[in-house]
Parts: C-alpha cells; sequence; structure tokens
C-alpha cells in the first residue's frame, strides 16, 4: 500500500459519490413558470395528473409530480397550504369533502361546481371548468355472488347488506359517497367493513377471495369485466355529478394555465377517460405515455 | 390479460431512466441523512461520555425514538414540516443519530485507561486529546456505526414514498397501486443493491484510511 | 398541546376499546403475528446460527447475512409478497419471518463463537460429547448474546408489522395507515404510541426472559452488558 496515495484514494470515493448524486441536473431550457401536480393513489389518479400535466409541459410549463400521493384527506391539505398547486378532483365528491359532508352536491355538474366554487375560494383555491367526462363511485361484486345472491341494484342489497362485507379505502367510512350513503341512501348496513385500498389490487383480490362481497370501484375502470366484476346499478341516485374537475391554486391558475386546462376538460369523455384506463391498467402503458398519444391523436399539441 | 413476468426487459430496457432518478433522488436522501446525523452524534455522542449523567439518558431516549415505527413518525411530521425532503429528512436523521451515538459513546469508552493517562502525562489538553487522540482510536467504532446507519437509511427511505417522497420507494409503491411486477421487483433488487455497495464502499474506506485497525 | 389532548381523549373513549377496530382486538393480532414470526424464524435461525458458531463454519456468510438482511427494503419485501401470495396473513408471515432471521443468526454464531476455547477443550476432555457439549456448555454461556440477536428480531418485527397494514393487515398498523388516508392524526399518532409501548414491552419482556434462561452462576460472571437491541431497524 503506498501511503502516499491514500488521501488520493479516499478523494476518489468522496468524488465519485458526490457526483453521483450531483449529476443528472442538466440545465432545462427558460420556462414558463413550474406547477406541481400531485395524482390520487389509484391508477386513474396517475392518469389524469399525467394528463393535464403533459399539456402544460408541452405548452412549455415545468411540472413537478407527485404521484400515488394519498386520498383527498392527504391531497387536500396539500393543497390548502400550498405544497402542491393543481389536483384533478371529481365535482360533487370535491364539494362533498370542502363542505364537510354538507349534502350540497347534485345531478347538476354547473350548480355544483357553482356551490364548490363558493368553498374554494376562501381558501385561495378554484375550480376550473368541469369535464363532461365522470368518474363516480360504484359498488361491484363478483359475478359467482351476484348470481348467488340474486342483486341487480344497489337497493336489492338491503335486506342482506348483514350477510355481507364491504370493502374499500379507509377513507370510504367516512365519505358521503360511499359506506355513509350506503346507509342513508339504501338503509344497507353491511356486516362488517374491510379496510384495503382505493379501487386498487388489494380490493380486487378481496373480492376475488370472497374476503369481501361488495367491493368499491370506479365507474370508468376498464378491468371490472375482464376480472368478472359488475358494478350494482345505483339506483337510488346516490352518486352525483362527478365530472372531473382541475382544482388549482388560484395563485398560479394564469389566463394561460386556465386556457390549457380548460382545453383538455373539454374534449375529454368518460368513453376517452375508460380507454386511457385500458392502456393502463390492462396493457400496463405507461401514463405519461398513454396520455402523451391521445394528446397527440386529438391536435392538443398541434 | 397480457401475462405479467417478473421482470419485463423490454419494459425495463425503456425506462432505465425512471430507475436512474429514483437511484439518484435515493442517493441524495441517505447521503444528506447520514452526513447531518454525523455531524450530530459526534457531538452528542462525545458529550454523552464525557459527562457520564448524561451517557445512559441520551442512549434511552433515542432508543425510545427508534421503537417509533418510521412509516409513522414521516406521517406525523407532515402536518409541521410538509410532504417533502425536510420531513423525511428529520425522521431519516433520528434514526441514524441513534446509531451513530451508540457508535460514537462505545467507541470512546473503549479507548484503554492507560493511552487515556499516557497522553495526559504528555501534556495533551483535554480537547486536544480528544480529537488527537480518543476520537481516532474510536474511529473504528465510528465506522462501524456510519456503515449500519448508511445501510439502514437506504432501507428507510423507501418507506417515504407514502409520504410522497421516496427514491426507489416511489417505484415500490407504483408498482402495488398498479398492480404491476417490474418496477416492483427491479426497484426493490436495486436498493438491496445500493445498500450493499454502499457497505462495501465504506468498508473499503474504513481499511485505506484506518490501517492500523485492520482487525475485523 | 391540544395534539396530545386529543389523543388521550382517543384512549379513554370506551368506542376505541370494543370491536373489530378496538385496540383489544388490534394488539392480540399485532403480537400474534409478531410472534408467530419471531417464533418461525427462531426456529430457522437459531440451529443454524448455533451449529455455524459451534463449528466455525461460513462465519463470513453468518456475520454478513446480518449486512444483507438490513439491506432489504420491508416495504418492497411486503408489496412483492402480496402479488405471490395475495391476500391474508400468509404473505405477512413470510415477509417478516424472512426480516426476523439475520439478526438471529449473526447473533447466535457470534455467541457460540465468544464461548471461550478453554472451556471448549475442558468440556471435552471432561467426556462431553458433542451434542451433550453444545446443549450443556456452549448454549448456557451463549444465552445472553443468542438472546440480544432474539430481542433485536423482536422489537423489529413489532414496528415492521406496522407495515402489513399496507398489503390489507390487522395489528395496531391499522390506525397508523388508516389514520393516514383519513387524515386523522389523532389516530396515526394512538397508533404510533401504541406500536412503541408494545416494542417497548416485547424487549423488557425478552429481557426478563433472558433472566430466567441464564443459569445463576453465568449470570454472576458476566457483567451485564448494555445490551439495547436497536443496530437494525428496517422499518
Amino acid at each position: 500500500m503506498n501511503w502516499k496515495l491514500r488521501p488520493a484514494y479516499l478523494a476518489t470515493v468522496v468524488a465519485v459519490v458526490i457526483a453521483i448524486a450531483a449529476c443528472g441536473g442538466t440545465a432545462a431550457p427558460a420556462s414558463k413558470g413550474t406547477l406541481t401536480i400531485a395524482g390520487f393513489k389509484f391508477s386513474e389518479g396517475s392518469v389524469l395528473a399525467q394528463l393535464y400535466g403533459q399539456a402544460l409541459i408541452h405548452d412549455g410549463y415545468t411540472v413537478n409530480f407527485k404521484l400515488n400521493l394519498g386520498t383527498r384527506e392527504v391531497v387536500g391539505p396539500a393543497i390548502k397550504t400550498g405544497q402542491v398547486d393543481l389536483y384533478i378532483g371529481y365535482a360533487a365528491t370535491d364539494l362533498e369533502y370542502y363542505n364537510q359532508a354538507a349534502g350540497e352536491a347534485s345531478g347538476d355538474v354547473t350548480a355544483t361546481t357553482a356551490k364548490l366554487n363558493s368553498r374554494l375560494q376562501p381558501l385561495g383555491l378554484q375550480a376550473l371548468t368541469p369535464s363532461s367526462a365522470q368518474d363516480q363511485n360504484g359498488f361491484a361484486m363478483t359475478q359467482a355472488n351476484i348470481t348467488k345472491y340474486k342483486v341487480t341494484k344497489l337497493s336489492d342489497l338491503t335486506p342482506i347488506g348483514n350477510q355481507l362485507v364491504l370493502g374499500a379505502g379507509p377513507e370510504c367510512q367516512t365519505r358521503v359517497f360511499c359506506q355513509i350513503g350506503l346507509e342513508k341512501t339504501y338503509g344497507i348496513k353491511f356486516k362488517a367493513f374491510k379496510a384495503l385500498d382505493t379501487d386498487g389490487p388489494l380490493t380486487r383480490a378481496a373480492l376475488k377471495n370472497n374476503d369481501i362481497q361488495v367491493g368499491l370501484v370506479f365507474t370508468s375502470d376498464a378491468d371490472l369485466q375482464s376480472l368478472g366484476l359488475v358494478a350494482l346499478e345505483d339506483d337510488k341516485h346516490l352518486q352525483n355529478a362527478d365530472n372531473v374537475v382541475p382544482i388549482v391554486r388560484t395563485k398560479v391558475a394564469s389566463a394561460e394555465v386556465t386556457k390549457v386546462l380548460n382545453a383538455v376538460s373539454a374534449g375529454l369523455t368518460t368513453a376517452d377517460l375508460i380507454q386511457l384506463n385500458a392502456k393502463v391498467q390492462i396493457d400496463h402503458q405507461d401514463a405519461d405515455a398513454a396520455v402523451k398519444a391521445y394528446l397527440q391523436a386529438h391536435n392538443y399539441f398541434s | 390479460m397480457p401475462v405479467d413476468p417478473w421482470i419485463n426487459w423490454d419494459w425495463l430496457s425503456t425506462h432505465v431512466h425512471l430507475f436512474l432518478a429514483a437511484l439518484q433522488e435515493h442517493v441524495t436522501l441517505t447521503l444528506i441523512a447520514v452526513g447531518v446525523a454525523l455531524a450530530i452524534s459526534l457531538p452528542l455522542g462525545v458529550i454523552a461520555h464525557r459527562w457520564h449523567a448524561l451517557r445512559n439518558p441520551v442512549l434511552t431516549v433515542f432508543g425510545i425514538f427508534y421503537t417509533i415505527p418510521s412509516i409513522a413518525l414521516f406521517s406525523l411530521l407532515v402536518p409541521y414540516t410538509g410532504l417533502g425532503t425536510l420531513t423525511a429528512e428529520i425522521g431519516l436523521v433520528g434514526y441514524a443519530v441513534l446509531i451513530l451515538v451508540r457508535n460514537v459513546v462505545v467507541g470512546l469508552e473503549a479507548v484503554p485507561a492507560d493511552i487515556l493517562d499516557a497522553a495526559n502525562g504528555m501534556g495533551y489538553r483535554p480537547m486536544v486529546r480528544l480529537l488527537r487522540v480518543e476520537l481516532p482510536l474510536a474511529l473504528p467504532s465510528i465506522f462501524a456505526g456510519i456503515r449500519i446507519a448508511t445501510v439502514t437509511t437506504i432501507g428507510l427511505v423507501t418507506i417515504t414514498a407514502v409520504i410522497g417522497m421516496g427514491g426507489l420507494g416511489e417505484l415500490i409503491l407504483e408498482g402495488l397501486v398498479n398492480n404491476f411486477h417490474t418496477p416492483l421487483v427491479v426497484a426493490t433488487v436495486l436498493s438491496v443493491v445500493l445498500a450493499l455497495v454502499a457497505d462495501l464502499t465504506l468498508a473499503a474506506t474504513q481499511r485505506l484510511s484506518l490501517p492500523w485497525a485492520r482487525t475485523a | 398541546m391540544s395534539t396530545l389532548a386529543n389523543v388521550l381523549r382517543w384512549f379513554l373513549d370506551p368506542v376505541h376499546w370494543s370491536g373489530s377496530d378496538g385496540i383489544p382486538t388490534r394488539l392480540v393480532q399485532h403480537i400474534q403475528l409478531s410472534a408467530e414470526c419471531v417464533l418461525i424464524g427462531a426456529l430457522i435461525a437459531l440451529p443454524i446460527g448455533i451449529l455455524l458458531g459451534h463449528y466455525g463454519r461460513f462465519g463470513n456468510l453468518a456475520i454478513n447475512v446480518s449486512n444483507v438482511g438490513r439491506a432489504v427494503p420491508s416495504f418492497g419485501i411486503l408489496v412483492i409478497a402480496f402479488q405471490i401470495f395475495g391476500l391474508g396473513d400468509l404473505p405477512i408471515i413470510i415477509s417478516l419471518t424472512a426480516l426476523a432471521i439475520p439478526p438471529m443468526v449473526t447473533n447466535s454464531y457470534v455467541a457460540l463463537r465468544e464461548v471461550d476455547a478453554d472451556i471448549k477443550e475442558a468440556a471435552r476432555g471432561m467426556g462431553y460429547r458433542e451434542f451433550a457439549q453444545v446443549l450443556r456448555v456452549e448454549l448456557p454461556l451463549a444465552v445472553p448474546l443468542i438472546m440480544a440477536g432474539v430481542r433485536t428480531s423482536a422489537v423489529q418485527v413489532v414496528a415492521t408489522a406496522t407495515l402489513a397494514a399496507l398489503i390489507a393487515g390487522g395489528g395496531l398498523g391499522r390506525y397508523v395507515i388508516d389514520g393516514l388516508d383519513q387524515q386523522d392524526y389523532t389516530k396515526l399518532f394512538a397508533g404510533a404510541i401504541l406500536v412503541a409501548l408494545l416494542a417497548l414491552a416485547t424487549e423488557l419482556a425478552l429481557a426478563a426472559l433472558e433472566r430466567v434462561l441464564v443459569p445463576r452462576g453465568i449470570r454472576l460472571l458476566r457483567a451485564p452488558k448494555a445490551q439495547r437491541a436497536t443496530t437494525f431497524k428496517v422499518a
């Protein structure tokens, strides 16, 4: 061991380590501004965040993504404290979150969004123009159970609720359009509630194992049929106008940003959303690749 | 549904950049945590060693901190320090400090009494004695602590994905949410490899810088 | 501080002490899970570590298995286990047992290695055969360090079992994960406190067990090292 070289070895090791940590920061071209977009912790959350985010990136903004951040209960405080600037919400559910479950949402998307904005304004937030694309809570059962219990719609569950276990994300227990609504509107009192995930693989596995008989899914999910799951009809209209709508901090909602976001909302339909979900949920395409292809095909990038 | 292999090499070859970015974030978080923890643990360890009354209380307090599951700690910090590097680092530094403080204290305690006597006899003042005699002799133990702290931190960084940070943990979370095997498996393997490489590098660095202590 | 007041109120609320999400139920689930994993892990790890230590073979492996164990991200392992085994206790038990094994292997290996060579020779000379020597001479001397390994494992399994809630597991982790998802910080804090208390209780219980297992003579012989088993944290 040549002692004179020892400091050199040490210096090399340290330099390499620092280089690994520091490298990767290439100079970005001048951008119009930076926004942080949050995505909910389910695959459609990433799809929607990427959809609007890629549109902004193409328009010259720098976008930081915070995907799989959590439920609205997590994302709400994050945007209120300015740690994220934007998330893509659903009009009726967001309204019932910001009004502490006051029951103001309805099937009328314009009225719902207006009420939502009145709740958001004191928080320095605003909801942009809602899209026609909708995604509501759905309650699914396996085909086998549907045959066994002979049900087609949610009100069929009322007499047999105490034989069934409901599975969803933990937040379902406190949500107006979830367990609370099923009890109030349909009178369904479940035997038990199992905390799983929000429309994710845990819920699907539990349905398959019959650990739960009723599971929360989303009406825009693309993989239900292939999994043998059927969402029951919401015959008493518990769900409301859950139209896709960007919720943004007023400070960053410049005319340009608003224009880009509204353009995406205007063109998005429920069928588009289901198709995007299919690409991501079934084909395992990346959300950003799938949405870029969509934006390209629909001439947002012209 | 298409078959989902444990590692889809096609997908992997087109997504290397994702893993590089995650690795970079992972390494950065770890370096900051261990660096800050070392900066805190050295003085703290010296103080706990110097004032015997503090030794057990300090080690006990951090020992209790250690039993708090990291996911709970990170989550509890969020309302105060937000969703970002600071929250992750506070938790990571905390856990690393316990490991390091313990090793600093144990290392200092292992310095033979006759050497301290000799140093005193030679006229070293306490501060100089600390810097020139005690700490160098405690280095093997401190280095061992740095190795353990680094490997531990690399593992804990994956959990910060739950609060929106997380380097490789983010890819693990994605694998879970999207029911997709490849990012999950590759990120887990990379995390282990990163930790082992770090451990070996530190071991080699230790051998290079402490030629007199080549026992274990 | 109002947060602490809220947490105290949470603990005093009788609603939280009954039912399938009550503290007793969750506590029992957590203890059961942790105990199963540590026991199974010990059944696998201790014989391996003891044998390797007795014969002095594969020392590097035995010592480095702890390094590798520390390097494995518990979060990743749990999710992979879920994707392989589906829901339920099996993936959780497999993951936690795997994480519990390394510290016990390393500590029992080192424990057996540290038995004085002179003592082993004396035993040989007195006519002890292999198995009896291990059982009656080496093990009693090795128990403190072996138990340190078991304590390390047990405390970490208790903490890591919290993550099991991420793959629909039960136990005290449910308070932490549900609290996070619902942004119910009182529940989250309460869950964290409960896990920490359980971990401490585990450490104390196993320390007491060690006192029972170590023969009085050996306990007097060895100065008790402040062996807080804490250098293995994976969750």
